[in-house]
């Protein structure tokens, strides 16, 4: 192996390298509350949700495009969810399509606004996302809903396989989606131009405008599902659930460009970068530290990874 | 005090060499007080050289210069010109389209605005009296990107010659350089800008008009110098010159290249473009044969470079219809995706925006078409597309290490190469070229050639629009020549030369009118 590659590899699996450091900080500091089977399989299985959520962010950030409304496209439908089940009494199976169908429709919204007004998905995704919170707390009469389906809780977080709750394994198989779409598919490189070189893109034939809708639909779609395991894992809906996911699901999606495949939203990346975030605030808490660290955390995560992406590629900043 | 007698600018013998090539040699250039002073020459000539120098964006490494009989040390502190007494207006014109007229008008006039407080309704009048004095119909509060392009024109030319006359430290009325301001304006509006440069010559400004265009040139100016490969060959007094000699002054004579291509096409044309209409074309016919090299140019603002943009699909055409192998599409709206589908490929000037994107890898770039196509929709297979990549860099001679490193790693030559690559796997029928060799050496040039040859064997057409005259001798079989829109003269096989294009390019033309 010579050195640039040596230095490749390094690159790639850096991020890593600093999470396996950083649980045999915290495990050697506190063995038996720390370095326990429970604690991480907790970890595993409650965080499913933040790492379905950066999976969500990846594929506009990808195309080029900002989706802020998917925390509140989350904390929507999975108050969808709540009153649905608990209040109306719909079957689980029946509200599982209804809430990934308003998902996709949030999606819409912001693509049709962005794609048709030409207004950067930044500003058109803080708006919609807000609204639709709006929604949620008029909805939800800005209370905790809970007596939801106990179906749906043993689906996400009751079942265990190998003691980790399945709802991990459902993250793990929509990262393998992502991953898939876009490292082997031609949608991907049409994401990927889409974000990198729109004007190469259309100039080739990549129906942009097509692509950057699918994305946002996409994200819609990862929101809905974040949503519905959110009420699986606390077996309630909470009115505010999402607002605290979105920078730590951001600082993820940027953290994860630095690693696997340095310098591309990747979804690999993104898997380690959430679990390295979450572990960290875990030894924390563990440690004694109280609930500020977690947007010392997070805050310091995302600067620090924007930082690090940027001194990686050493090239043109990405545009935001 | 300017004194009688004394020129306005006296340039002595200015001269500038970037890297040992002499972009200017001992120039010298004499403009008197109210006197409007044609500059002309072909690209490369030292026009701009002249004008960065003046500007003080270039130091010259000899020579001097005067205005009003003052001697002004070299090289100007950027951002001083105004006080010495010159003004630049240059082509884009320099304005905020998204400020008002007011606020482009006091932009930067650090000197008379305060920096804690703006009067603007004191600004606001003191621009309707500038504007009244010009004879100007602007509003002070109107958007620039809603005026008309003749008004921004205006409004820039205004400004120059009010931040001339308000930071002259002596009381003289100042020098403007109107750098390139006509190309892209029809020519009703250009004779509303003579008719404001006019009355600006008789309130005592003089004026520097750079130009491409003779016409425009013998028209507006008392006397015209010409420079050519960085010397002044000599000044005219435009009223009783010879337009002739003007134009023989400015294309000089040339060496023949020496033709790469025989100078007949046997085929029949298989592709027809009917009534193409964009931003400066105005409804243009052509055909072009499969095996022919068909040449498009001209001087800035004719519209030549249009064509391939607007056949591409790049940017919208306002009417024109294309025929390829009898199928008849509409232009207007024509998507790229479906350009590319009628067979049509576009290798644009714009490397970076709109060839490549440089910082992904050569093989994403190289099998994006494909991809942009649909191949590969539900499994990419990264070792066809890596053996197709090498395939390419290798037919297409790219000097590159491995089909993984970024495309921005390769030099520009090496960069087109591989654009060609990317496009001529396709094979296509009609390949638009837009200055396919800018920035590229010599080298790289002729190994571009050969490419587009084998292409033109295998039953390609192509157009390539460009501005490089030496270039359309060695490869084209046909040019067109275009002025303000219009196909101006067609030159075919022998009669391709460069000498020929530039005399059909300066030459008379019956489209422009006279005054």
């Amino acid at each position: 192996m010579n050195l640039s590659s040596l230095g490749n590899h390094v690159e790639r699996f850096g991020l890593v390298l600093v999470w396996l450091a950083v649980i045999a900080i915290f495990g050697a500091m506190r063995p038996d509350t720390f370095l326990t089977w429970s604690n991480f399989s907790s970890i595993f299985g409650s965080e499913a949700v933040l790492v379905i959520v950066t999976l969500g962010l990846v594929i506009p950030l990808t195309a080029g495009d900002f989706d802020l409304s998917i925390a509140q496209t989350l904390t929507f439908c999975s108050m969808l969810t709540g009153l649905l089940s608990a209040r109306v009494g719909i079957p689980i199976e029946a509200i599982i399509p209804i809430a990934l169908l308003a998902g996709a429709a949030v999606g819409v919204v912001n693509g049709a606004i962005t794609l048709y007004f030409r207004v950067h998905s930044l500003i058109v995704t803080l708006g919609v996302g807000t609204f639709l919170h709006g929604i949620t707390l008029w909805m939800s009469d800005s209370q905790t809903i809970s007596g939801v389906e106990r179906a749906l809780m043993n689906y996400v977080i009751i079942y265990r396989i190998f003691g980790i709750p399945v709802s991990f394994y459902y993250a793990i198989l929509l990262a393998a989606l992502v991953w898939y779409v876009l490292s082997y598919t031609a949608f991907g490189q049409q994401l990927l131009f889409t974000g990198r070189g729109r004007e190469v893109g259309r100039l080739s034939g990549v129906a942009v405008g097509r692509v950057r809708m699918a994305a946002f639909v996409a994200s819609g779609v990862m929101g809905a599902i974040a949503g519905i395991l959110y009420t699986g894992t606390t077996g309630s809906a909470n009115p505010n659930s999402g607002t605290t996911l979105l920078l730590p699901a951001f600082a993820a999606a940027f953290l994860g460009a630095t690693c696997i495949k340095p310098g591309r939203f990747n979804a690999w990346g993104s898997v380690v970068a959430v679990y390295f975030l979450v572990t960290g605030i875990n030894g924390l808490s563990v440690l004694g530290f109280r609930t500020y660290v977690h947007d010392l955390f997070y805050g310091g995560a995302l600067v620090v990874a924007v930082m690090v992406s940027q001194l990686v590629s050493g090239r043109k900043e990405r545009t935001l | 005090m300017s004194e009688a007698g004394h020129p306005r600018l006296a340039i002595r013998g200015l001269t500038k060499s970037f890297g040992g090539v002499r972009a200017l040699s001992r120039a010298d250039l004499t403009i008197m007080p109210g006197e409007i002073h044609g500059l002309l020459g072909k690209n490369g000539s030292g026009k701009s050289t002249l004008i960065k120098i003046l500007s003080g964006f270039h130091k010259p490494d000899e020579g001097t210069l005067e205005v009003d009989g003052t001697p002004v040390a070299l090289p100007i502190p950027l951002g001083r010109s105004e006080a010495i007494g010159l003004s630049f207006v240059h082509q884009n014109l320099g304005l905020l389209p998204e400020a008002t007229v007011l606020e482009n008008l006091i932009a930067g006039d650090h000197e008379r605005i305060r920096p804690w407080f703006i009067d603007w309704s004191a600004e606001a009048a003191r621009a309707r009296r500038l504007f009244a004095d010009h004879n100007l119909d602007l509003d002070p509060w109107a958007v620039v990107a809603d005026l008309s392009p003749v008004k921004r024109a205006q409004l820039a030319i205004v400004r120059a010659a009010d931040r001339v006359k308000a930071h002259n430290a002596s009381a003289s009325p100042g020098l403007l350089v109107l750098d390139e301001p006509t190309p892209f304006l029809p020519i009703e509006d250009v004779r509303e800008l003579f008719a404001m440069m006019r009355a600006l010559k008789r309130s005592g400004v003089s004026i520097v008009f750079v130009s491409h265009d003779i016409d425009e040139v013998m028209e507006i100016t008392d006397r015209a110098t010409v420079l050519r490969d960085g010397e002044v060959i000599g000044t005219f007094e435009t009223a009783t010159s010879d337009r002739g000699r003007i134009v023989e002054a400015i294309v000089g004579r040339s060496l023949a290249q020496g033709r790469l291509v025989s100078d007949a096409v046997a085929a029949p044309p298989a592709i027809s473009v009917r009534g193409l209409k964009g931003r400066m074309l105005q409804a243009l016919d052509f055909d072009v044969a499969p095996g022919e090299i068909l040449g498009l140019t001209g001087l800035i603002g004719s519209g030549y470079d249009e064509v391939p943009h607007l056949l591409a699909g790049a940017q919208p055409a306002k009417a024109g219809q294309l025929e390829i192998d009898g199928r008849v599409r509409d232009l207007v709206g024509l998507e790229p995706t479906a350009a590319i589908e009628a067979g049509l490929v576009f290798i644009p000037a714009d490397r970076q925006k709109q060839g490549l994107a440089l910082d992904l890898t050569l093989t994403e770039n190289a099998m994006l078409p494909l991809a942009a196509g649909g191949r590969g929709r539900f499994w990419l297979d990264h070792g066809q597309r890596e053996a197709t990549t090498m395939d390419l860099i290798r037919r297409f001679v790219v000097k590159a290490q491995a089909p993984r490193q970024a495309a921005s790693e390769l030099s520009g030559g090496n960069q087109q190469k591989l654009l060609l690559g990317k496009w001529l796997q396709l094979v296509p029928k009609l390949i638009l070229l837009d200055e396919p060799t800018q920035g590229i050496d010599v080298g790289a040039r002729r190994e571009i050639y050969d490419r587009l040859f084998e292409a033109c064997a295998r039953g390609a057409a192509i157009i390539c629009a460009t501005s490089e005259f030496e270039q359309l001798e060695m490869i084209a079989h046909r040019v067109l020549v275009f002025e303000r829109g219009r196909v101006k003269a067609e030159l075919r096989g022998s009669a391709v030369t460069k000498s020929s294009i530039e005399q059909a390019c300066y030459g008379e033309t019956k489209v422009h009118e006279p005054f």
